[in-house]
């Protein structure tokens, strides 16, 4: 709970701010999650763009491996995402994992959060599995052309927009700390004078 | 994309619609906000069980996540967001309320972890909140200045709580970007003086609900109203829970503070407050609570003596404050038009004198008042400018000082 403030008093008292509802809002943090994970998808890296590029540059044996870690990458991002998501939510958890991985080669505690945020709690075996999967595929790839390819399939390693507003702004953490006039006296008691002029 | 040298609000723009099909709209329109979900935004947990921890990390990741995308939209894509995403708008009120301050009991984040997360949140807040203060980022990208004023003020994307909260929140090292926005605001939007004036009563109030809580005797708050029959069985600053008394000195701390830094950085709101009687209230408030609340510090038993110093330390900070409020409405109101010469000047030199003569009643207001800021000092600079000052007049209210210092028993510093 936050401490007693003038700004609260204010927007309580007055008639000068639009009154907001702070009520905590339940599964807020779900919601984001689910809208990560739409915008996502959203984002111009398709899994058959995976398994095409996984496939076209290798050999007949050297294919047939990559498409089953392919697969065992699909069967963990459905025990990441959750068994009641379809085949489409599967896939675009397929293509994070692969993104998040492609340059790791074990899940550090970075990944554990970037796939926490995106799925919500998930098993700790299919992160492992999946980063394994990615790893495989990556070795017989080369890991500078899976790079290149990410970078440009992927709209979020390519953005599109201008230069961001305040970057170039010198901004100050400082925040006001107490400034007393004196310090309580040792004692912490002063002796009041008592009166006897009764 | 918008279109160029037109202001945002006249554009039009042509782009596909939901089904496909092109249609023009006018830039600035709910249609072209995307659905991104903005969270509110929830203070770093104090003791930091590592599932709170691991919570707010995440909540403060989208947050920041969300406003650097925000701050790289183009100009017209980002006003309309501000003007319609109603998750964006929950999100940074959410920040202004609940983000910790430097002077909270508890500031300090618990880990680096969540300091490095809050100070991203920090920074990215201010910047959203600074592109929302400028109507012109560029010759291509603007805003009309009256249409600007009206969209901030219809639509509480700046009101006088947020602009304080801004204040206190950035104020100490961004004085003077703050001190640009809260113009501009201010000039674009003259309603906002308007606001400042309603708000200044309320302020006030808060004092008053101090000195209610205190059990004191309180002028402004009960002239008006009968004094209940139960009023004597009010607890005082000396038998109030000490959870009240905390809440009471931390609720004093944040007010004095947030109304220094406001005024610091943006002066031209002293006249609002000036006209309002807030000096005279803020003099008596302080005669009349401060040695109390100081009796009460000393005198009561805290179990905990760190705690005791350190709302000790509250106590003397909001009396600086308080102190350096009075100094910043006299400076602003009456010493600098002085200063600057003027036709009204002895008109200005009447009021300052007066004001003098006004804190020789509260004497230890006066005292600490004179050690920060010496009356002589204004005194001899207004006899300067002035030299048809009366004599007389400011060798009463000098002597005044004087004997205000032997009567609280304290010793001038040389």
């Amino acid at each position: 709970m936050s401490p007693p403030r003038l700004t609260g008093a204010l927007r309580s008292f007055s008639t000068v701010s639009k009154k907001e509802d702070f009520t905590e809002q339940l599964n807020d943090l779900k919601t984001k999650r689910l809208k990560r994970r739409e915008l996502f998808a959203r984002e111009g890296l398709t899994w058959q763009k995976i398994v095409h590029f996984c496939s076209e540059h290798q050999d007949k044996a050297k294919q047939q491996a990559a498409s089953q870690e392919l697969k065992s990458l699909l069967l963990a991002a459905k025990q990441i995402v959750g068994t009641e998501h379809g085949q489409e939510a599967i896939e675009s958890a397929a293509i994070f994992l692969f993104e998040t991985f492609h340059n790791k080669d074990h899940v550090g505690t970075e990944e554990t959060r970037a796939i926490k945020q995106m799925f919500g709690p998930f098993p700790s075996s299919a992160a492992e599995a999946s980063c394994s999967c990615v790893a495989q595929l990556v070795a017989s790839l080369g890991e500078s052309r899976v790079e290149d390819f990410i970078q440009t399939q992927s709209s979020r390693h390519n953005p599109q927009r201008g230069s961001t507003f305040g970057r170039n702004i010198a901004f100050s953490y400082d925040c006001y700390t107490l400034d007393p006039l004196e310090d309580l006296p040792c004692s912490g008691i002063h002796e009041e004078k008592v009166s006897l002029d009764f | 994309m918008a279109c160029a040298q037109v202001p945002l609000d006249e554009q039009q723009v042509t782009e596909p619609g939901p089904l496909g099909k092109e249609q023009t709209l006018p830039a600035l329109h709910p249609a072209r906000k995307e659905e991104r979900c903005f969270v509110p935004y929830k203070s770093p947990p104090e003791d930091g069980s590592p599932a709170e921890v691991e919570e707010f990390l995440e909540r403060a990741k989208f947050i920041t996540e969300d406003l650097e995308w925000l701050l790289a939209l183009p100009h017209d894509k980002f006003w309309c967001q501000v003007v319609f995403d109603e998750s964006l708008q929950r999100c940074l009120d959410s920040y202004l309320h609940l983000a910790p301050r430097g002077l909270d009991l508890s500031a300090l984040p618990s880990s680096p972890a969540v300091a490095d997360m809050q100070r991203s949140v920090h920074r990215t807040v201010f910047l959203t909140f600074l592109r929302m203060a400028t109507h012109k980022e560029s010759k291509d990208n603007f805003i009309t200045p009256a249409v600007f004023g009206e969209i901030i003020y219809d639509n509480f994307l700046f009101d006088i709580p947020k602009i304080l909260d801004l204040c206190v929140l950035f104020g100490k090292g961004n004085s003077q970007l703050l001190h640009k926005m809260i113009e501009n605001i201010f000039t674009q939007q003259p309603s906002y003086y308007s606001d400042l004036d309603e708000t200044v009563p309320t302020v006030l109030q808060v004092f008053d609900t101090i000195l209610d809580k205190c059990g004191l005797y309180c002028e402004g708050a009960t002239a008006m109203e009968p004094m209940k029959l139960s009023a004597h069985k009010q607890p005082t600053a000396m038998t109030m829970s000490q959870q009240e008394l905390v809440d009471l000195i931390l609720y004093l701390c944040d007010s004095t503070t947030t109304i220094h830094a406001f005024l610091d950085i943006f002066p031209a709101a002293c006249s609002g407050f000036h006209s309002n009687g807030f000096l005279s209230r803020l003099t008596s408030f302080y005669e009349t609570a401060v040695p109390d609340l100081e009796k009460a510090l000393r005198k009561r038993n805290f179990d905990d003596k760190g705690l005791q110093e350190d709302l000790w330390k509250r106590l003397s900070h909001s009396c600086r404050k308080m102190v350096e409020t009075a100094h910043l409405l006299l400076h602003h109101t009456c010493l600098q038009p002085i200063l600057e010469g003027g036709e009204n000047m002895l008109a200005f030199a009447e009021e300052l004198l007066s004001h003098f003569t006004s804190f020789l009643t509260e004497k230890r207001f006066l005292t600490d008042y004179d050690e920060q800021f010496p009356i002589a000092d204004d005194v001899s600079l207004l006899q300067q400018a002035l030299p048809v000052i009366d004599e007389t007049r400011t060798s009463y209210l000098l002597q005044g000082v004087e004997s205000a210092w032997d009567s609280v028993g304290r010793q001038k510093p040389q």
